[in-house]
Formats: structure tokens, sequence, C-alpha cells
């Protein structure tokens, strides 16, 4: 019997679930893995020039090597993590597995499912390797690995895939455990590489990592294609149960407070819980250092840095004009519900401002109060007290007081900055903006390395530099600054936003911006710098364009 | 005039989802807009709430352009969408408590009476509700502020026939209150030939087919027989 499809579609159908599967990877994909090969292409080009020329390519310095290689291919990791756990499209922070569901339905078995998008990704990060490794490090004066960063990869990959696919019991717990858990694989990683393992231990340790994980994928997969999403949230009723009842007998006295409420409910607890979760084993560490001072101040300074790095994921979710109580979408669109609520623009971005800041403070006070107890607990305070001692002894009390004031604040304020900077992108409802975003990150990151690597290396090119910083600076202030005229008038123009709001708004950053470059006067008192470069830095820093494009991004998207 | 749409055109890449569509609704009336799927419907609805910005001629929502001025005219609407996207993670009474705040016209003793003959649990969550009380919820807080317009976007398509009762009878009440008017969109035509006054035919963009229902049937009279709306809509659609 003949088909009667077109022959076009005949001969592009997918004859298998196997095929299927890849089909999409790389039909949805396609601008995503086209600009990998580009960059890989990039590189054995420059490869081919550098080999032509007979030069051999020497790494100076670990720092090179890291530069060169990791960070490129940590960002294109990253990317295809992201691609091959179908990350882009699902809501990290839910309780319900990632994998989507539409494929559910597929008549494939739940060990296809679960295996071809991990063989597919773990094939592509050994080609990732073997490309990387041809074209960048090889020939150089390292002993490069052959296999076992391509399985270390690949298992990343795997164990990535099995913890997003698993349905979980709580919200947010998939981040903490992948966190914890590929943190440990990592370290696993860096240790052998600290004592220079051979290549067949690393194997040993790594390769039985892809069929544990394979059988974890597999029955994550069968639980969430059953349905199942366990809930332990009956354990924290009561919490629930307090706060009804504090905030039953009220209604809310305006639609800025409901609208606040609702944003609270649904962003503003998950970063206090995920820095309430991770505290605890990072402050355990303590109880390992013996009191050495560097491993002290090592393990405080990834406590202090952790509130921001989980504002980077928390703002995933915060910048969605969406509601969870629906599957997650593609297409970041405003849900007709909170489209439709009688409430302007400005006051949907001022609840997630102040949703933000709350949400900063409480996950701030528990790092707060959980590290004079964990260091008296430890017995690690003396190691403390005796920095602050020298640091006093070496600067007077004051200036010792204000420098630590004003680090912990640049803490907070970073952590308030990563929940709210992404706003304007993700209100734009644009799939595309989001994922151009993610692209340009990523290269971004792929670039500046090397880029430093090259400054640090050419004693010529740091001159220049040095002399043109003031030029450079200024450039990017003044780039900064035109930006934000630019969506101020727009603003204006648009009526988003009050006149009132907008002046205060202005003068806001403007004081903001005097007293940051006052403070830097003040802290680095010295003639090397010239005191309008602080103006300059102050100016860059200062949050602006990106947090008053958020009102226009969120118009553009609720009246497409 | 309540609702009034003039030469009202839409694109979505190549595809023309609106044509040059201009449409007045008077006050005190149903209106059913009916037309297949992928008609246009939900598209002008979306021009209506302000969802959406007319490429080309005008909207007017209760006097009021619905982008320009948001705040004024959605507080006036009540709406019940056809994905019906409530928060699930809310229970019945947030739900209520959170709406309310929006709406200075909103009638507590009216939201307790649709509250109780829809037999809505306050303490459970949205989730948690079956497909007919999600419909019966949204129709709940979009009721509740006794809306001058109340716009129904496919409210009962997918609901069983008691769901579909209640959501009737709501539109019967809301009307019975002089001065309000219901936009009803729907492709079940039964439905809508129970409780609209007029009728608006859309197919492929285009309004093929406008006005009171009564007059229409007349209208197409074969042989002294009245047809159906059913009848008409095949037959009106089937030609275009």
């Amino acid at each position: 019997m003949k088909s009667s499809s077109p022959p076009s579609a005949r001969r592009s159908a997918p004859s298998s679930p196997a095929a299927a599967i890849a089909w999409e990877f790389q039909r949805r994909h396609r601008w995503g893995l086209l600009a990998i090969a580009a960059y890989l292409i990039v590189l054995a080009i420059v490869k081919l020039v550098v080999l032509a020329r007979g030069q051999a390519v020497v790494f100076r310095s670990d720092e090179s090597f890291a530069f060169a290689v990791i960070v490129p291919l940590d960002a294109t990791l990253t990317y295809c993590l992201a691609l091959f756990t179908y990350g882009l499209s699902g809501d990290l922070a839910g309780r319900p597995s990632m994998y989507p569901r539409r494929l559910f339905t597929l008549p494939a078995s739940t060990a296809a499912l679960a295996g071809w998008p991990m063989l597919y990704g773990s094939i592509a990060m050994i080609l990732l390797w073997a490309a990387a490794r041809t074209f960048v490090v090889w020939p150089s004066g390292f002993d490069i690995p052959v296999i076992w960063p391509a399985v270390a990869a690949a298992a990343l990959l795997a164990w990535t895939q099995a913890l997003t696919w698993m349905p979980y019991g709580l919200p947010g717990l998939r981040v903490i455990l992948a966190v914890l858990w590929l943190g440990t694989l990592q370290s696993i990683v860096l240790l052998a590489l600290r004592y220079e393992a051979s290549e067949g231990v690393m194997l040993a340790i790594l390769a039985p990592q892809l069929p544990l994980a394979f059988l974890v994928s597999r029955f994550a997969v069968a639980r969430a294609r059953r349905g199942v999403v366990p809930d332990w949230r009956g354990a924290f009723t009561w919490i629930g149960a307090l706060a009804r009842v504090r905030g039953r007998s009220a209604n809310f006295a305006t639609p800025e407070r409901a609208q606040r409420w609702l944003e609270w409910r649904r962003h503003g607890r998950t970063l206090p819980a995920l820095v309430a979760i991770l505290l605890p084993f990072e402050l355990a560490l303590l109880f390992t250092t013996g009191g050495t001072p560097a491993l002290v101040f090592i393990i405080l300074l990834g406590v202090l840095l952790t509130p921001a790095l989980m504002a980077a994921f928390v703002a995933a979710t915060v910048r969605k004009p969406d509601l969870d109580g629906r599957e997650a979408r593609e297409d970041y669109g405003m849900a007709p519900f909170l489209a439709t609520r009688p409430l302007s623009n400005r006051s949907l971005i001022a609840a997630k401002l102040a949703m933000s800041l709350w949400s900063t403070a409480l996950a701030w006070a528990l790092v707060i109060i959980a590290i004079p107890i964990a260091l008296r607990l430890s017995q690690t305070w003396p190691v403390v007290i005796d920095r602050w001692h020298r640091t006093v002894a070496l600067m007077g009390a004051a200036r010792a007081a204000v420098i630590v004031v004003l680090i912990m604040a640049a803490f907070i304020a970073a952590t308030w900055k990563q929940l709210v900077q992404t706003l304007c992108i993700g209100m734009t409802g644009r799939i595309w903006i989001v994922r151009a975003s993610l692209v340009g990150t990523l290269a971004f990151l792929c670039v500046i390395g090397p880029l430093f690597d090259w400054i640090d290396s050419n004693s010529a090119v740091r001159a220049v530099l040095w002399n043109a910083a003031p030029l450079l600076l200024g450039a990017l202030a003044c780039v900064k600054l035109c930006a934000a005229a630019w969506v101020a008038v727009r603003l204006f123009r648009s009526r988003l936003l009050r006149d009132r709001t907008l002046v205060l708004g202005a003068a806001g950053w403007c004081v903001a911006v005097l007293a940051l470059s006052a403070v830097l006067s003040w802290w680095i008192a010295t003639e090397l710098f010239p005191r309008y470069l602080f103006v300059y830095a102050a100016i860059l820093a200062v949050p602006v364009v990106r947090l008053a494009a958020a009102p226009l991004a969120l118009d553009w998207n609720r009246h497409r | 005039m309540v609702i009034s749409v003039s030469g009202l055109s839409r694109r979505f890449g190549s595809k023309i989802a609106l044509d040059g569509v201009s449409l007045e609704l008077s006050r005190g009336a149903v209106y059913g807009l009916v037309g297949a799927n992928g008609a246009g419907k939900t598209t002008l609805i979306r021009h209506l709430l302000g969802l959406l910005r007319a490429e080309t001629g005008a909207v007017r929502v209760l006097g009021l352009d619905p982008v320009q001025e948001p705040v004024a005219v959605l507080s006036r609407i009540g709406y019940l969408s056809e994905e019906n996207d409530l928060p699930g993670w809310m229970t019945v009474d947030e739900l209520l408590r959170y709406t309310r705040a929006f709406y200075p016209t909103w009638d507590d003793a009216y939201a307790a009476e649709l509250q109780e003959s829809f037999a809505l649990d306050p303490g459970t969550r949205i989730r948690n509700l079956s497909k007919g009380e999600k419909a019966r919820a949204g129709l709940l807080v979009a009721l509740a502020h006794r809306p001058e317009l109340l716009i129904l976007d496919e409210p009962s398509s997918g609901l069983d026939p008691i769901a579909r009762r209640d959501i009737l009878g709501a539109v019967l009440r809301t009307i019975a209150h002089e001065g309000r008017t219901v936009l009803f969109s729907s492709h079940l035509l039964d439905e809508v030939e129970e409780v609209a006054d007029h009728v608006t035919m859309i197919s492929r963009g285009r309004i093929v087919l406008s006005g009171p229902l009564d007059d229409i049937k007349t209208a197409h009279r074969v042989d002294g027989r009245v047809p159906t709306l059913n009848e008409i809509f095949v037959a009106t659609v089937g030609e275009t």
C-alpha cells in the first residue's frame, strides 16, 4: 500500500522514538547548536593558523589554561546541560518533574525516554571535549588527559538530567540537591586534579556514574510518567496555618498590597528557604577547619556568596510574568489572570521589587544570625576575632567597622541586584530575548576569560589600558547614562511612571552614585586614582537602566 | 456604546487573525460571538481586554482605550478566560480576598451567595478543584464585583452539562441587572442560541453575519421553517 503523505513529509518524518527525540533537539535548538559549531570552527581555524606558523600552543599558567579552555567549555557545557535536560522550558524550583509531559504519551518505553536524551547528551559532551582538546589544547606543554574529562562531563550531564527529571516533595529541593550533588562530583574531579590522579583511577571513579545516573533517571521519568509528585508540604502546614490565622481576618486594603502578597507567596520565600537549607551544610565545614584561618575565611566567603548565587537561580522564576498555577510555558507570556487585573504595570513591577527586598532581607537575616552561632559552636570565633583585632590595629576601629559594614552592604545589594536585574528581560515575555540574553551571557563568559589572560600576559597592552582606563570608564558611563536617559524619556512619554516617581527615582539614583563614589574615595584614599574614576565606577555599579526598563518590558508584553 | 470596534486588523506573522473587523455593542444585552476554532474570537476578545494592541483600527471599551487606560477599563470588566489560569496554589478563600482588593464595587454578599450556590469550599486549593469547579471559581471572581461588561471566552468548553448550566444561569442573572452587558464567545451554538439576544459570526478574521438573533433567523427562513443557529452557521461559514 502506498503512503498518502507527501514526499517531503516522508523524507523529514522521524522513523523511531530515538530519531524523533534527536530531531526535536536538533530542531528546537538549531541556533544554539549552530553557535557551538561556529565556536568550534573558529577554534579550529585559529589552531590551523597557529600550527601553520610552526608555533606551539603553550599555556603560561594554570589560569591561562583555565581561561582558554575551562571557561568557554563551562559556558558551552552549561548550555548543553540546559538543552539536554529540557531545562530551558521548565520550572527549576517547582516540584513536578521537568521532563516534558508531552513526551509521556509517545509509544516509547520509559527507558527509551530517559536513555535517548542521556545518550545524545553524553555523545555531545564527548564530542565537545574531543573538539576542545584537539582545537584548543593539543599540542601543549601540559599532559592533557584523553578520556576522563569527557566521561566527567557526560556524568555531570547524566546526573543533572536525573536530578532535573525527578519529581520532588518540596519546592526548591531540586536546586538544593543539584547544587550539593553536582558540587560533590565537581569536588571529586578537582581533588583528583589536585593530586594528579591517573586516567585509570579517574575512569574507575567516573564511568560507573553513567549507568547509576541512568537508573535514577529511568526511575524519575517512570514516576513522572505515572503522575507521581510527592507532596511533603504537609509537614510545614503549621507555618501556613499560622500565616492564615494572622492574615485571614483582614482583607487587603489596596490592590498594591494584594499584589505584593501574591508576589511574596509566589517567589518571596524561595530564596530564604534555599539559603536556610544550604547554610547548615556550608557552616558545618567550619567544624573541619581545625581553626586554620585561611580555611575559615574561605568558608565564610562561600557562605556570604551563597545568597547572591542562589538569587541568580531564583531570578529565573521571579522574572517570569506568569503564574505557577499552570504548566510551565515556554513563551514567558503573561497569564491572562494577571494581565487582566486592574493594576498598572508600575504597580506590578513595584510589587516584584518590594518582594525582592523582603526576600533579600530575610535571607540575609538568616545568614547574619547563623554565622556567629556556627563560629561559636565550631570554636572558630577566636580566628575571626584575631583577624578583627589585626585589622583594627592596621586601620583603626572606625575605619575597620565601616569597611565591614560596607562589605556586608555590598553582598546584600548584590543579592537584591541578582534578583531584579533580569526583570527587564523576562518581563518582555519573548522567549527569543530570554534565549538571546542567555547566549550573550555565555558568549561574554567565553570571551572575558581569554581577554583578561591576554591583557595579563601583555605588558604593553596593560600599559595602554591603564592609560586609557579613565577614557574607557568614562565612555562606558556615558553609554549607561545615554541608555538611562532613553529609558526615562520612553517612560515619560508612555506615562507608565508618574512624573514624581521618575524624578524621585532619578534623584535617588544620583544620591546612591554620589554616596558610593564618596565611600570609594574615602576607602581607597590614594593619589593613584583620580576621584572622578570613583564617580565613573559608581555610575556603572548602581543599577538603573535595566531596573527602569522593566515597566517598559512589561507594557510591551501585556499589550502585545 | 459599551464596545466600539472599527476597522480592526491583526496579523500574526503571515496569518491574518482579524481583517477589518467593525462591531458595536450597546448596553444591556447578551451578545454571542460565534465562529469556528481559529476564526478570531479570542483575538478579538484579547483586543477588547487590551492584551493586544490594534495594529490598524480602533477599539473603545466603555468609552476608553483599553491599552491606554487598562486599569480604568479592567476594573469595570468581568472576564472568564478560556484558559482558566487561576493560580493553583491559592485557596478559594485567598482567591476571593486577592481579587476583592482590585474592585471597589466588590459585593461581599453576592460573592458569598455565588460561592454557596457553586458549592465551593473556601479552604480548597484551586489546583485541587475539578475543571467544572475551577470554571465556577473563575466565574465567581468575574461576577462578584458586578461588572458593567462581562466577557466570557469559551466559558463552557470541555465542561459537563451541570457546570454549563451554572454558567448560563449566571449569564442570565447578570443581565437581569439593568444596564449590564455580556459578550459570550462560544462554538457551542445551541448554548449561544439559548441566551444571546444578538449574534456575531466570525470566520477567518472577518465578521460574516451580525445582528439580533431573531432577525437573523427570520432572514434565513427556508420554506417557512425557522432554521437553528447551527444550520445558519454552517450555511454562512460554509459559503465564505
